[in-house]
Formats: C-alpha cells, structure tokens, sequence
C-alpha cells in the first residue's frame, strides 16, 4: 500500500493505493503552516487505513519554493573562484559573496593557484557577518573539482555548513551553478528542520514505510538524502501531475498533458510514455538553476479564472483569479460558472452562475447558455494556442549534428490527456479546439497525489574521460580517477553504470530492474598538430522519470 | 539578471558528426571547446542573447552563386548544406528584425570557395557568407552590401565571387601572401572591369597583434565603409590570427577580436577558420558573442594570455603605418588608376586554380562584357584533372538588357560547342540550367 501526497496552492490531495487500485482520495485545504497542512492530510486521508500496510509513502511539498518565494533563506556566504570572462561580480548572490583568485580552463587544467590568502580573507568577513553556512563555486569545477574541495577543506571548519558547486550537477553553466549552490546552502538548516519535523509527525502516526520527496524531475529521492541538495525538491508541483497523468493512463503515442486547475493550465509532453525533460534548469523565484525538471509550461487561465466582455466585444479569461465562482458566491464570473450554467457540473448556486453568464453576454444579447458555450469554447481556444507555442519552442531548440538535423525529430502530439476537477466538462471543448482525440483518466481530480505515490527515483551523472590529462570524473557521484591512455568509451560506460546504479540505490531505487538509459555519448579525437594524443569521452546516463516497478506490474502486465 | 545592450542571434552548429580526415584540423570537436566555454559562461541564458535552430539550404540557394561541377551532390555533403544554412537562419533573423544582429557559428568554414566549384580549397566547398548574401538580396531586396573578412588567411574565394559586382564591397585583411596560403591578397587586386575598386585587399606582415589590426580597422576599414554606405555589413570572422593558432603566423587576441567585432558591428558575422581549437577559439567566441551582445569584455582573455602574449614589434608597427598609408592613397583619395573600359567590350583572362584538399587542378578562362549599368555579363570556361571541361554563364542580378542578350548567346553558343557541361545562372529571371 502507498500513500502519495501533493501540497498545491490551495488544496492538498492525497491518495492511498492499494494493488494499483485508489482506495483513498482527499482534499485538505491547504493552510498557512505547511506541516498543519500535512498533519490534517495526513489524518484525513489515513483515518481508516490500515497504515501498518503501508510499504511506501512520498510527498511532493512547497518547502523549498515557498522559502524561495516568501525570501525565508538562511544568510549564505559564497566564496567563488572564477578567472577570465564575463566579470563574476555579476553573479553576486546572498549577503557576502566573494570572489578568490583562481582559475581552472575548459579542460579543468590549473591556469592560476587558488589565492589561499584571498580564501581565508573571504571566510574571515563571511564569520564577521554571524553567517553560518557558505556555498562555494568555482568555474569549470566540473572538470576538476580540486579548487572547490580545496576552499572547503581550507575553511570548512568554520561553517556548520558547506555546499559545493561540482555535485549540484554535471552540467557547464558555472552562473546557474553558483545559484544553485547557494540555494542548497541556504536552504540547508530549513530543509532539515522541515525533515525532522515530517518525521516527527510521521513517527507519532506510527507510520514507518520508506519516506520519498518528489523532485520537479519527475522522479522521487528518499528523505534523509535528499538534505545533500534541499534545492532539488523545490516546485515540484507540476511533475506530481505529469507523473500522475503518466500513471493513471501510460501515454502511449505523442501526449500532450494538460491539467486543468483554478488559476492555471499546466502543460507537458509524454513521449511514448517518457516525459520531456527542459534542456537547462529550472527557474526558482528569480533564480536559474541547475536543478533538472520536465519540460512544463504554465498558462495564467483555469477554472476560477475571471471572465469578462472586452469594450469591442471579445471574450476575455484571466489571466487574474477575483475569488470563488460566482455560484459559490465569488465576485467574478468565472469558467467554473459556465460549467455549472451548462449543467456540466452540479454544484453551487446555479441561478448565480446564471446570472453571471447573462450578465457577461448582455452587450452582445447573448443568453446565458449561449455565453457560457462560447466562454468554454474560448478557454478552450486559448489553452490550445498557447500549446501550440510550447511546442513550437520545443521543436525550435538547436540541435548539434548532422544526424540530428536531416532526422528533424519534431513533436506532434496525437492525442490530448486532460487532468484536473474539471476535466469531463472542459474535454468536449478542449478536444475540439485541438482538433485531436482528447480523454480523462479516472482519478483526474488526483492525479497529481497519484504522480507523487507512483514515481520512482530518478538520477542522473555526467561522465568526462580525458585520456590525455588521465582522468575520468563524475561530479553528481564524487568521482574523480586516474586512468590509462587505452580508457575507452565501453569502460566508460560500465564504469558510469555502475556508479550510477549505485547512487540510484542510495536515493532510494529499487535495485531490481533499474532501467539506465544513455542520454549523450560522444567520443572525440584530441589532436596536437596531426597525431592523437588523447581521447576525450562524454557520457550523460540517467534514469528516467516513470512509474515505480509495484505500479507498473499491477497496471501493464 | 544580465541583460545583451543589443538583441543578437547566435547559430551554432558544431556539426560534431563530420570532419574532412580524422586528424584534419577541420574536425568534429573544432567547436566542442568552445561549445564548453560558451555554456560555462551562461552566455545563452542572458537576457537577449537568442539561440537558432539550423536548417539545411538547398541546391536552389547554392546555384544562386555556385556553379558546382558536375553537380551540387558531387562537391557537396550534408555538412556544407548545413553549414550555409545557418547562415540563412542568421540572415533571416536579423532581417525580419528578430535581433540586432546575429552570429553564424556554424562549420564547415567557406570562404577560400570560388564562383565554379570542383572540389574542396583550403578546407571550403561552398562560399557560406556569398550564399547567404545573395539570399538577402532575393528576399529582402538589400542591394548594397559590405564584407570584411578578417580570417587570417585571404579570403579569395569571397573576392572571386564578388570581383566583378559594384554593389558588394569586399574587403579581406589577412597574413601577407607570401607567407600564408592561398598566397594572393595583394592590393592590386582591386577588382574587375565593372567593380574597381570594389575589392580591397589588405595583407598585413607576421607577428601583427592588437595595436595593428585595430590600427587598420580605424583608419583604413571604418572609413572604407563609412564611403560605401552599405546597408549591412557582413564579417568572415576567421579567428586564426589568434596568438595561439598553429597555421598561422600572428598575434591577435580574444580581446582583440572583440574590441574589433565592437568597432565593426557586423550585421552578421560568420564563422571561417580558426584552429587553435582549445586555446583560442574558445575565447575568442566567447569575446565576439559578448561584443555582439554590446557587453562589456575587458575581463575576456586567454588563461595563457599575459604568459604568451606579445607586443607588436615596433618594425611591424612602421610597416603596417606604411601599408595603412599606401591603401588610404589608393582607395580613400581616389589614387586608384581605374581603367575606363568602353561599354560592351569583352575582356578576358585566364588562369589556374588549385585545390589543396582535395588535389585538383582547374584552368578557367573568364570574359566579363564591361558595363556601365549592371555587374556585366559573365562566362568561364573551366577544364579540370578530373575530366571536367565545363562554361558557366551568369547573368548578374538586374542585369541590362545588353548584358543579358549577350549572357543568353553565350549559353545558346556553349550548348553547340564542346564542353561536358553548360550552366546558366539567370539571376534576373531566377532560373538555373545545366545541359
């Protein structure tokens, strides 16, 4: 048995899934203090669970986004090392910042000593400040993590602290990386205190299963590891529905998710039953990180969206929330009115909803049917345009070879999945303005629950070998070794495996069946005037994001 | 977040399935490191820096320029398709107005390519910027148009193409071409009958470094422009004058590069050679994308740059002085002896082409019809090694009618005679035939 819970803006839904099956489905409201929130989930959901059954238990919450959001950040101290380009001031975050001399180039060779003096000197006026926790970053860190260790190992001592800017993740882009590291320093202390809450409140429930946090990834880290990079958890809203959909329906073909809420319309794409990942990282609050996310796109309209007659006589939705529909007595009409209007949704005061219909088509003597058929016929309209820009942009990302080019792998979705309350009254609609076979799984209203209850534990490693320096590392796993001049891409490969599976296991994974896909595998000739004198080996492998093998077994087979 | 002054586009295309050898210095990883530097320095997350996906040209866009022998399959490959069209995607977004400016970072490289194409030259089978050009002039009616080429090595496939058009000014600045190939590039090479002084060659000695170039670019190359009045400016950016490259002979930096690209302000710039792949280009990118992008580039330099670098020796300073004298003479105060052709003749010349890369040998014998009104029609008669004996005839964009005439006859007149293959290039009515 499972129970999956997802913490959103409003509410809170929980699902408790037993033999694939959803036994329990809840809704909390969500309240200002997020661990009441969990706690009355929590005992809403469970009330007549025989929790002792419970074999797995994963949360998606807004701990770390509302930190971010609400600007609750631990004061952080960075120390970054950078060398010559753009001007390293300019990534100046949190209250003391500084820059040390030192410079790694491209291929992690040392162009400049690490300053041990500017190091020290930096530390000193971070202590001076009363802070606590520093993050350190230095450019191409990736490709020799010796500068960043060094920093840490010089003044380390000093702070109850220290997040280093080479394991946030393999990926060049030394900004992103700075930012990164800075939030899993700041957020370090809170994400602890959060933790050891939940599993206070956990412990007292007497609910002892594996304990998981969803990631905007789309996939699950276990509790305790996942205070190693606190910033990886954050928003990870979106992918609890992604992953639901994913689950409740497998997505076959070109997917296109769309999950219908209150304020917003989320949308993804599933690609034969694997969802696309974003190229970069995500954006936390004003922050570019290098935290991995699916590709997601979120449009300001939903159902308690405000409805109104534009002066020339256009509909117009969103993108402002006024409150509740008007049939629940909210000040505004809203889609949700349309519906209730409609009949497609008995609930409310449908006189109210009504009303606010005839009184948005009044100017062009529409009746309230009438109006409320073309505001869901244009909520509809505009959810599919902006659609077709989210996949226009993702058709629109550069691609680097030959073969990639002449196979011009462009994304058409066949078919459109909606989640969300609403998704049996705005299907009609949404399917017609797509021009595409559309459905709904059972369980929309939760799906997002289902997405954190179901998704397994994603990883990911970056591998560079270079043969002429001798060295293959792997910054995500902590690796870094010495290796002979014949280290060749199927080593390569074995060694990332391994590695990788074994970080998978630490985050939680199941050992059984863990499907490893490679995401990038080049091999280049290092050549010094006409004869090779190394190789140089790139290797991105991960897991990817999808259903747990339990789920998987009850649904497909 | 930072924020680019100026919107710019950046293609790049690092083609990292393709080399012409495996241990050629045109080769996959040429951009790989400075793909690494690039992402390193969060240059695509910048606020106006916008990044294209390529697109493939097709033979259509080449055969407004190229006559390829036999044919484009023969001397082309996916790569060149690739590589041009890139330019294209750069082309398109500057003129619709998407950026102020963008950046082709795409390879293979193309300007050593000539107007008949046999095989590959100095690593290039198809002129990149030349297809690029005469896409805008199709598409976005742009007539006036200025290339500065500042590969290190003479642009003289570029020069080939234009030699005959007064509307394209090119000018090539380059490693003196008695000691680098293709070892042409001198001033008197000012242009055909119908474009003298449209052509501007400016060979500079070895070991020129910062001072020098920036030298040329303010007292010879802005003020060339400045008298031209082109409506854009194009940049063959060939970054092998770069201190560290290991083909060529000068002295020129990342930082150099950038502070030219910001007096320049190129339209678009494209890619050529460059072959320190590691310790150059990376930088030297890096410096152009943020000079493009109007960003400050003082801290932009080279890890080695204050171990290696060299001050220009103050014998190469009097030189270049002397040089910068002799072409301001020549192209800015109308000392040029420019030869006043009676309209209609015909004049002719003859003379051999050699393919380093691929080891070809071509003999041409080119006649050009002087005139006043148009860039004048246009015959080469080409025989190569390889068994080829061919005549290309183009008639020039608004070509008059007498030119056109005579363009038509040509053609009439090689389909009869004895040649394996007779080309038009009909640029007024937009066709291209082979026999």
């Amino acid at each position: 048995m499972i129970l999956g819970l997802d913490v959103g803006g409003t509410q809170t839904d929980a699902v408790v899934i037993d033999k694939g099956q959803v036994v329990v489905a809840t809704k909390t409201p969500t309240g200002e203090d997020l661990l009441t929130t969990l706690r009355m989930a929590l005992e809403n959901t469970l009330r007549d669970v025989e929790t002792a059954r419970l074999n797995r238990m994963a949360f998606s919450t807004t701990m770390a986004t509302n930190a971010i959001v609400q600007d609750r950040l631990e004061d952080t101290g960075m120390i970054v090392s950078a060398g010559p380009g753009i001007d390293p001031e300019w990534f100046a975050v949190g209250p003391s910042y500084h820059v040390v001399e030192g410079c790694l180039d491209h291929q992690g060779f040392e162009a400049k000593s690490l300053n041990r003096a500017a190091v020290m000197d930096a530390a000193a006026r971070i202590q001076e400040e009363k802070i606590k926790v520093i993050g350190v970053t230095g450019k191409f860190s990736v490709r020799n993590p010796s500068h960043e260790l060094l920093i840490a190992d010089w003044v380390g001592s000093s702070f109850s602290h220290v997040a280093m800017g080479h394991r946030v993740s393999g990926v060049l882009n030394f900004p992103r990386r700075i930012v990164t590291t800075y939030l899993n320093a700041a957020l370090h202390g809170l994400h602890k205190e959060f933790l050891s809450a939940l599993v206070h409140i956990l412990n007292e429930k007497g609910l002892s299963a594996p304990r998981y946090l969803l990631k905007p990834d789309g996939g699950t880290i276990n509790l305790d590891k996942s205070i190693d990079s606190p910033a990886s958890i954050a928003q990870s809203g979106p992918a609890a529905s992604v992953m639901g959909a994913l689950a409740l329906d497998g997505c076959e073909g070109t997917t296109l998710i769309l999950d219908v809420g209150g304020t917003t319309t989320d949308m993804s794409v599933v690609l034969n039953g694997t969802p696309l990942l974003k190229p970069h990282g995500i954006r936390l609050g004003p922050f570019q990180t290098l935290i991995r996310s699916l590709m997601t796109h979120s449009l300001g309209i939903g159902g308690d969206s405000e409805v109104r007659m534009e002066e020339r006589g256009g509909l117009r939705i969103g993108p402002v929330r006024r409150g509740r529909p008007m049939a629940m007595g909210g000040p505004a009409p809203t889609p949700t009115d349309a519906m209730i209007t409609l009949d497609l949704l008995k609930t409310g005061n449908r006189d109210s909803a009504k009303a606010a219909m005839e009184d948005v088509g009044k100017p062009l003597g529409w009746d309230a049917a009438t109006t409320a058929q073309r505001v869901l016929k244009h909520l509809a309209e505009t959810i599919a345009e902006s659609a077709k820009a989210f996949i226009y942009g993702i058709n629109s990302q550069p691609v680097y070879t030959i073969h990639e080019v002449l196979e011009d792998q462009k994304i058409e979705p066949t078919s459109v999945l909606i989640i969300g309350g609403a998704a049996p009254q705005i299907g009609g609609y949404i399917g017609k303005a797509f021009g595409l076979p559309h459905r709904f799984p059972h369980h929309h209203g939760v799906a997002n629950a289902v997405g954190a209850a179901v998704a397994r534990v994603t990883s990911e490693i970056t591998l560079q070998a270079d043969t002429e320096r001798g060295s293959v590392i792997i910054p995500e796993a902590n690796v870094e070794d010495k290796i002979n001049p014949s280290f060749d891409i199927e080593q390569a490969v074995a060694l990332g495996r391994e590695l990788l599976f074994q970080q998978a296991v630490r985050s939680g994974a199941e050992e059984k069946g863990l499907e490893i896909s490679i995401t990038e595998k080049q091999v280049f000739n290092m050549i010094r005037g006409y004869s090779r004198t190394g190789k140089n080996i790139r290797l991105k492998m991960g897991i990817a994001p999808g259903p747990i093998p339990e789920w998987k077994r009850s649904h497909y087979e | 977040m930072i924020r680019a002054a100026r919107r710019t586009g950046l293609v790049f295309f690092p083609a990292f399935d393709w080399a012409i050898s495996p241990s050629h210095p045109e080769r996959e990883e040429r951009l790989l490191y400075t793909q690494d530097q690039v992402l390193e320095e969060g240059l695509l997350d910048i606020d106006g820096i916008v990044e294209y996906r390529v697109r493939p040209a097709t033979y259509e866009d080449l055969r407004r320029v190229h006559f390829c022998v036999p044919d484009e399959a023969a001397v082309t490959t996916e790569s060149h398709l690739i590589s041009a069209g890139g330019c294209l995607v750069a082309a398109d977004a500057v003129l619709n107005g998407e950026v102020e400016s963008a950046f082709a970072l795409v390879r293979p490289p193309g300007h050593h390519s000539r107007r008949v194409v046999h095989g590959n030259r100095g690593f290039c089978n198809i002129n990149n910027e030349a297809v690029m050009i005469e896409y805008i002039r199709g598409k976005y009616g742009i007539k006036k148009i200025a290339i500065v080429d500042t590969d290190c090595h003479h642009g003289d496939g570029t020069q080939d193409i234009y030699w005959h058009d007064p509307n394209t000014l090119f000018i090539s600045i380059h490693q003196d071409g008695r000691t680098l190939y293709p070892g042409s590039g001198f001033p008197d090479e000012a242009g055909g009958p119908n474009a003298q002084g449209f052509t501007v060659n400016i060979p500079l000695p070895p070991q020129t470094g910062e001072q020098g170039f920036l030298h040329v670019m303010d007292e010879l190359v802005m003020p060339l422009l400045g008298k031209f009045e082109p409506e854009i400016v194009i940049n063959s950016a060939g970054q092998d004058n770069h201190f560290n490259d290991p083909i060529t002979n000068m002295n020129f930096s990342a930082r150099g590069y950038a502070t030219l690209n910001a007096l320049l302000k190129p339209d678009i710039a494209v890619l050529e050679g460059g072959y320190a792949v590691e310790n150059a280009l990376p930088y030297v990118n890096v410096g152009i994308i943020m000079a493009m992008a109007g960003m400050d580039t003082s801290n932009v330099k080279e890890p080695n740059y204050d171990r290696d670098y060299q001050q220009q020796p103050p014998e190469i300073t009097r030189n270049i002085e002397q040089i910068v004298v002799q072409l301001r003479d020549l192209f800015l105060e109308s000392g040029l002896k420019t030869v006043p052709y009676e309209e209609g003749r015909i004049v002719e010349r003859s003379r051999d082409v050699f393919y380093d890369t691929d080891g070809i040998h071509e003999r041409q014998h080119e006649k050009i019809r002087c005139c006043q009104q148009c860039a004048g029609a246009l015959a080469i008669a080409s025989t190569s090694n390889l068994g080829q004996h061919i005549l290309a005839v183009q008639i020039p964009v608004e070509a008059c009618t007498a030119c056109r005439q005579v363009g038509l006859a040509w053609f009439e007149e090689g389909t009869r005679g004895a040649f394996s293959h007779v080309y038009l290039q009909d640029r007024v009515r937009g066709v291209y035939e082979c026999t």
